[in-house]
C-alpha cells in the first residue's frame, strides 16, 4: 500500500516538475504556455477525431510497452525492441501476402504468429547470449536494431517493395481490421481500429501473466533476486530465456496497427522510434501493463497535441516533453523512495 | 577488380585512418567513463547533441573558435547532469543513458526546425581550418587533415599515460574495478566518477563536432550508430586505448570499405555492408576474441 503511494507521489511530482520546465521552455522562446497547452487539450479532447487519433497512437506504444514490461520483470534491459517489432511486422506483412490462398482467417492467425515467432527468436539470441557468455544485453540488443532494420532494408529493396517504393504490397481489403468509425459516428475520420481493443487485451492478459501466474511470479523473483531464486529452486535461465522470447514477440504485435488497421502493408520506418518510446512509456509506468495504458495515452497526447499546436511551435518539442518526463520520472523516484526510507527510519529512532 | 585494387592502396589505408576519428574518439569517452564505472551509452546523444550545437553556434555567432568552445561547453553541461542522475542520485545507468538519448534527439529535431526551419539540416558551416604542416606530403595529408584528427592519435598514447602511469588514472581505475576499496583509502569515489562521465562528454564533444565540422553542415541522423559502434570497439579493445585503437580501425575500415564500393559502383547492396560492424562486434562479443573482462564495479551505483 505504501509502494503504491510513494509511486503516486512521485509520478505526479515528475509531471508537475515537467510541466514547470517546458512552461519556461515555451516562454523563454517567446510563447504563450497557457495558449499551447488550451491548443493541445481543446484539440485533443473535445472532437472524436482528437481522442481517436490519440487512442490510434496509443495502440502500438501500449502493445510494445506490455513486450518489454515482461523483459524489464527479469531485471534485463532490451533495448531491441525497435528491431524486434520491425522484424516480426515485416514477416507478418509478407506472410499475409504470400499465403493468400489460405481462408482469410487461417491467413491471418498464421502470419501473426511468424511475426510473433520472429521477433521471440531476436529477442532470444541476446538473452542466450547473456546466459551463455555473459556478454551485456545492453550491446547486444543495440546491435540488432541495426543488423534488422538493414536486413529489412535488404530485403525490402531486393525482393518485396513495390517498385520505387519503400513499403510491401497491400493486403486485401477484406483482411483489414473494422476502424471504430464504421460504429461509431463520432470518430469520424480518425484511424482508431480494432488493434486498439487487441492492445487492451494485450495489457490485461501481460498483467495476469506478470501477477497472477506462478511463472510470473518465478520471472518477478529472478529478476528482483536472482540468487535467492536460484537457491529455491526457480531456473533463472530458463525464466529469463522465456521471457525475453515473449516480450521480444509481443512487441511484433505493435506493428498490427499500421498494417491491419491503418496502411494495409508494411513500410520502412513506419515504427518511428515506438520501440524506443516504449521504453519511456514502460518506466513511466513500473512495468506493470494496466500503468501502460495510461502513460502510452499521455505520450500519445503529446504526440497528437504535437501536431495540434505545429503552427505555433515546431511539434518536434513533444519529443523534448517525453524526453524530460522520462528523466523526471527516474529522479523524482529516487528522491521520493528516499524520503520515505528516511522518514520510516525516523520513526523507529 | 577494380575494388581490390583501390582497397590495397595507400589512399584507402589512409581514409581509414582519417575516417577513425569519430569512432576513437567517441571510444576512448566510453572508456573514460567505464573506467570510473559509469557505464555510458549516451555517447551516441553527446556527439548527436555537440554536432548540433557546434553547427549552431557557429553559425549564430559566425565565429568557429566560438562554436567549438561553446558545443563544448554544452556537453560539459549534458555529462555533468549524466553525472548527476547516475552517481549523485545512483538512478540505474543504461536507464538514464535512454532517457538522455531521447532528449537530445528531441532537443537537436526541436531546435533544428525552430532555429534552421528544416527537418533535415542546419546552414552551411565553413569546418575546422585544414592543418597546413603536413600538405605537401601525400599520405599524412589525408590523415591528418585536421587539429581534431591530430589530438585523436595522440589521445592514445595521452590516454595510456593516463590510465596507467598517473595518480588520477589509478583513482580513476580503483573507482571503476573497487569503489569500497578505493573508498576505504580516502579516495573520494564520487568525485572521480563524475570527472569519468565529463571527459566523457568533452570527447564525446569532440567526436560530434568533428563530424559536422567534415561534413560543412550538422544532418538529422548524422551520427548514425557511431556512438554506439563507438562503445562495441570499447568493449572489444578491452577498456585498453591502444587496443580500442585497432577495434576502431576495424570500423573505420568497413566505414571506407562501404565508400569504396559506393564509388565503384559494384553491385554488392550497400545495406548488407552497413550490417557487417555490428554482426562482426556480436561475433567478436561471443567469443573470438576470448573473455572481455569490463572493470568489476562497471555500472554498479556507489
Amino acid at each position: 500500500m505504501k509502494k503504491s503511494r510513494q509511486n503516486v507521489i512521485s509520478i505526479s511530482a515528475s509531471l508537475l516538475v515537467t510541466m514547470l520546465i517546458v512552461t519556461a521552455l515555451l516562454v523563454s522562446i517567446g510563447k504563450n504556455p497557457i495558449a499551447i497547452y488550451g491548443t493541445v487539450l481543446t484539440e485533443v479532447f473535445t472532437s472524436g477525431y482528437g481522442i481517436g487519433q490519440t487512442l490510434f497512437k496509443a495502440t502500438p506504444l501500449i502493445i510494445c510497452g506490455c513486450g518489454l514490461a515482461i523483459c524489464f520483470h527479469a531485471s534485463l534491459f532490451n533495448i531491441g525492441a525497435e528491431g524486434q517489432l520491425n522484424a516480426g511486422s515485416f514477416v507478418t506483412a509478407i506472410a499475409v501476402i504470400k499465403l493468400e490462398a489460405l481462408p482469410a482467417p487461417l491467413a491471418i492467425v498464421v502470419s501473426i504468429i511468424a511475426g510473433f515467432l520472429v521477433s521471440g527468436v531476436f529477442g532470444l539470441i541476446p538473452a542466450y547470449i547473456k546466459i551463455k557468455k555473459d556478454v551485456s544485453e545492453v550491446i547486444t540488443t543495440i546491435m540488432f536494431n541495426f543488423i534488422i532494420i538493414a536486413l529489412i532494408n535488404f530485403f525490402l529493396v531486393d525482393l518485396f517493395a513495390v517498385k520505387a517504393t519503400m513499403h510491401t504490397e497491400k493486403i486485401p481489403d477484406g483482411y483489414m481490421l473494422f476502424r471504430f468509425s464504421d460504429f461509431i459516428p463520432f470518430f469520424q475520420g480518425s484511424a482508431l481500429n480494432a488493434s486498439f481493443v487487441i492492445a487492451l487485451m494485450t495489457a490485461a492478459v501481460t498483467y495476469f501473466f506478470i501477477y497472477k501466474t506462478t511463472y510470473g511470479y518465478k520471472l518477478r523473483a529472478a529478476g528482483f533476486n536472482e540468487v535467492a531464486s536460484k537457491y529455491i529452486g526457480i531456473r533463472v535461465n530458463k525464466v529469463i530465456l522465456i521471457s525475453f522470447f515473449i516480450g521480444a514477440g509481443i512487441t511484433s504485435l505493435a506493428g498490427m496497427n499500421y498494417i491491419f488497421g491503418y496502411k494495409g502493408f508494411y513500410e520502412a520506418g513506419f515504427s518511428n522510434n515506438i520501440g524506443f518510446t516504449a521504453i519511456a512509456v514502460t518506466l513511466l509506468a513500473k512495468n506493470n501493463p494496466i500503468g501502460i495504458i495510461f502513460s502510452s495515452i499521455l505520450f500519445a497526447i503529446l504526440d497528437y497535441g504535437g501536431l495540434s499546436v505545429n503552427q505555433e511551435v515546431p511539434k518536434e518539442i513533444m519529443l523534448v516533453v517525453q524526453g524530460i518526463i522520462i528523466l523526471a520520472i527516474l529522479s523524482t523516484d529516487k528522491i521520493v523512495s528516499a524520503y520515505f526510507a528516511r522518514a520510516a527510519r525516523d520513526r523507529f529512532v | 577488380m577494380e575494388v581490390a585494387t583501390s582497397i590495397l592502396s595507400f589512399a584507402f589505408l589512409a581514409q581509414v585512418l582519417r575516417l577513425t576519428t569519430p569512432f576513437y574518439l567517441g571510444a576512448s569517452a566510453a572508456t573514460y567513463s567505464e573506467r570510473g564505472g559509469v557505464i555510458n551509452i549516451s555517447i551516441e546523444g553527446f556527439m548527436n547533441l555537440s554536432a548540433f550545437s557546434f553547427a549552431a553556434f557557429t553559425i549564430g555567432t559566425g565565429s568557429l573558435v566560438a562554436g567549438l568552445i561553446l558545443s563544448i561547453i554544452v556537453n560539459l553541461i549534458f555529462s555533468f547532469l549524466f553525472s548527476l542522475f547516475t552517481v549523485k542520485l545512483k538512478i540505474d545507468q543504461i536507464v538514464t543513458g535512454v532517457g538522455f538519448n531521447l532528449l537530445i534527439a528531441g532537443i537537436t529535431k526541436f531546435l533544428l526546425v525552430l532555429i534552421f526551419k528544416s527537418s533535415s539540416n542546419t546552414d552551411r558551416i565553413e569546418g575546422l581550418p585544414e592543418m597546413t604542416l603536413f600538405k605537401s606530403i601525400p599520405f599524412l595529408d589525408t590523415i591528418f587533415s585536421d587539429y581534431i584528427s591530430i589530438f585523436c592519435f595522440a589521445l592514445i598514447f595521452i590516454s595510456s599515460f593516463i590510465f596507467f602511469k598517473t595518480k588520477f588514472g589509478l583513482r580513476l581505475r580503483s573507482v571503476g574495478e573497487n569503489p569500497w576499496a578505493a573508498d576505504s583509502l580516502g579516495v573520494e569515489v564520487r568525485k572521480y566518477k563524475m570527472y569519468g562521465v565529463m571527459i566523457s562528454g568533452f570527447l564525446s564533444a569532440l567526436a560530434g563536432i568533428w563530424l559536422a565540422s567534415n561534413q560543412n553542415s550538422y544532418s538529422e541522423g548524422m551520427i548514425a550508430g557511431r556512438g554506439y559502434i563507438a562503445l562495441a570497439a570499447m568493449i572489444i579493445g578491452k577498456w585498453n586505448p591502444v587496443n580500442v585503437f585497432f577495434a576502431c580501425l576495424l570500423f573505420s575500415a568497413f566505414e571506407a570499405l562501404e565508400i569504396a564500393l559506393q564509388i565503384s559502383g559494384t553491385n554488392v547492396p550497400s545495406q548488407l555492408i552497413q550490417m557487417l560492424p555490428y554482426v562482426i562486434t556480436i561475433l567478436v562479443l561471443i567469443g573470438f576474441i576470448g573473455k572481455t573482462r569490463p572493470p568489476a564495479a562497471d555500472g554498479k551505483a556507489f
